[in-house]
């Protein structure tokens, strides 16, 4: 259980666990600004939101991780290939194949494996944010449409400008709407991290998978079937976060909710 | 009797939902002091009117003078008037209070943040000033011991007279009260009333809409009554209800006995 391997284990919750955090306000973010653009005045702004928001959500995970991911890695080497090396003329596509000078590599294939790592990282980050922000902005979009208009009426009238009435009034009504679908959201983001594996990041289930394996891609230990213990314990593994989650949950509900003339707002 | 300086002007102001002309060229002179109660049957543009003042409509056309200053307005392209002056109708509005049919306080925030809220936030006071002031208007309106209490939690009159709390902490050049006890139970419209009565004793220009009659009899200065979008009679309370000259008005006031 402390053996090279087993650290390579106990590192892949590490991954899981930052990935989820780390990537948290990156989807709050992009479901603020896809709710608000679908909001704005400006009209391809608007449509802009509604686009990312509908295609982003009407594609399947999987597909949309695997593309993103070749479309950044390409996008950026193709980016760097033409700022660092101009004097290669050859075409990048050659046939099947995409061909970059060495300098712009991402990251260079002298870069150290953990710079690898990290890269990989930073990419699952971005596409898991790209993804579920589109989710968040949904759910935000239509948390804002549900706030009274004479709630925010009453702030004009008072003389408040319409950003003092947006942070002072709409936002804080807002979150009572939100939280049920941002919470559900949750629970699916914790469990779509397996598809980290997809990314090229050894993640829990692919450790759970190789280590409780008889023989597997990597090892020939002379031990008996383990996975079924190493999966069970991932079952707990994610029930326990799920737990807790809807705990806080709960927690933050009640407190958004006080004061509000709903059933859950019942003093 | 001397004349009291003007509070704010109302001129002919025009507006339309779609193809309904609903305002057809109402006037209003408020001067300081002034209790003007505004009458008429549903539909008669009363609402829209008070709304109007405060740009909460925008008018069609028509100038809106509160205090000496006049509302700047441009026109659209259709020719129908827009504020030109966000900052401006800010200011102006923070000067006339208003209140709601439906009080709407904001129903995150106790009855107490709901009235430090305005003077926070739009006059730039401090909270320890703002709370002082809060919890002196909140006894004015004989409720300072639900200070902890939210909207949701009060009854009707209770919200309405914290309503008119929100509106007196804003310290406003003229107070709007738009049907202030329509959503409220019988029992419960006397307390409100009340209230705003003594608020006219002290000498704070207000306009009402209303459908209390009797209120409007006793407490306001002047009366004016609307018919489809006009001022179909306008005076002294004892003459347009113990005299009136138009028949829709003698109509208006027997449907209303």
């Amino acid at each position: 259980m402390t053996n090279g391997k087993h650290q390579g284990f106990y590192f892949s919750f590490i991954t899981v666990l930052s990935l989820l955090f780390v990537t948290v306000p990156f989807i709050l973010a992009l479901g603020f600004a896809g709710a608000l653009a679908r909001r704005a005045q400006f009209a391809p702004l608007r449509w802009f939101g509604l686009a990312y928001t509908s295609i982003v959500r009407g594609v399947p995970d999987i597909v949309f991780f695997l593309f993103a991911l070749i479309a950044m890695d390409q996008g950026i080497e193709y980016i760097r290939h033409m700022v660092l090396c101009p004097e290669v003329t050859d075409p990048v596509r050659q046939g099947n194949d995409f061909i970059v000078c060495a300098k712009a590599k991402m990251p260079l294939s002298s870069a150290p494996e953990w710079a690898h790592k990290s890269y990989a990282f930073f990419q699952a980050s971005v596409a898991f944010s790209v993804v579920f922000g589109a989710f968040a902005a949904n759910t935000l979009y239509g948390a804002l449409a549900a706030v009274p208009a004479a709630q925010l009426e009453t702030g004009a009238a008072f003389g408040m400008t319409p950003r003092q009435t947006f942070r002072r009034i709409h936002l804080p009504q807002m979150w009572i709407y939100a939280l049920p679908g941002l919470s559900n959201l949750w629970m699916i983001f914790i469990k779509a991290t397996p598809l980290l594996f997809l990314l090229g990041i050894q993640d829990i289930v692919y450790w759970a998978r190789e280590l409780g394996g008889t023989k597997t891609g990597i090892f020939d230990y002379p031990h008996a079937d383990w996975r079924l213990g190493y999966f069970l314990f991932l079952l707990v593994f994610y029930l326990f976060l799920t737990w807790i989650s809807e705990r806080i949950f709960t927690r933050i509900t009640r407190r958004v909710s006080r004061g509000q003339a709903t059933i859950g707002g019942a003093v | 009797m001397t004349e009291q300086p003007i509070a704010l002007i109302a001129d002919d102001i025009h507006k339309s939902f779609g193809k309904l002309e609903v305002l057809k060229g109402v006037s209003m002179t408020a001067h300081e002091g002034d209790v003007i109660s505004i009458i008429g049957s549903s539909g008669s543009g009363k609402s829209t009117f008070l709304r109007c003042i405060n740009f909460l409509e925008t008018p069609d056309s028509g100038r809106i003078v509160l205090d000496g200053e006049e509302v700047i307005v441009r026109k659209d392209r259709r020719g129908r008037l827009l504020g030109a002056d966000a900052k401006q109708i800010q200011r102006l509005r923070s000067q006339l209070g208003f209140v709601f049919q439906s009080f709407n306080l904001w129903s995150h925030m106790t009855v107490l943040q709901n009235v430090m809220e305005g003077p926070i936030q739009v006059l730039g006071r401090n909270k320890a000033e703002a709370k002082d002031e809060a919890m002196e208007r909140l006894a004015e309106v004989g409720i300072a011991e639900k200070h902890d209490a939210y909207p949701s939690q009060l009854s009707g009159g209770q919200q309405q007279r914290v309503a008119i709390a929100r509106a007196l902490a804003m310290q406003p050049k003229v107070l709007l009260f738009d049907e202030p006890t329509s959503a409220l139970d019988p029992e419960l419209v006397g307390e409100v009333l009340k209230v705003i009565r003594q608020l006219a004793d002290s000498g704070k220009t207000m306009i009402v809409v209303t459908h209390e009659m009797g209120f409007a009899r006793e407490v306001s200065s002047k009366t004016i009554f609307l018919h489809q979008g006009r001022v179909e009679e306008e005076g002294p309370p004892k003459d347009v209800f113990g005299n009136p000259k138009s028949e829709r008005c003698k109509a208006f006031l027997a449907s209303t006995l």
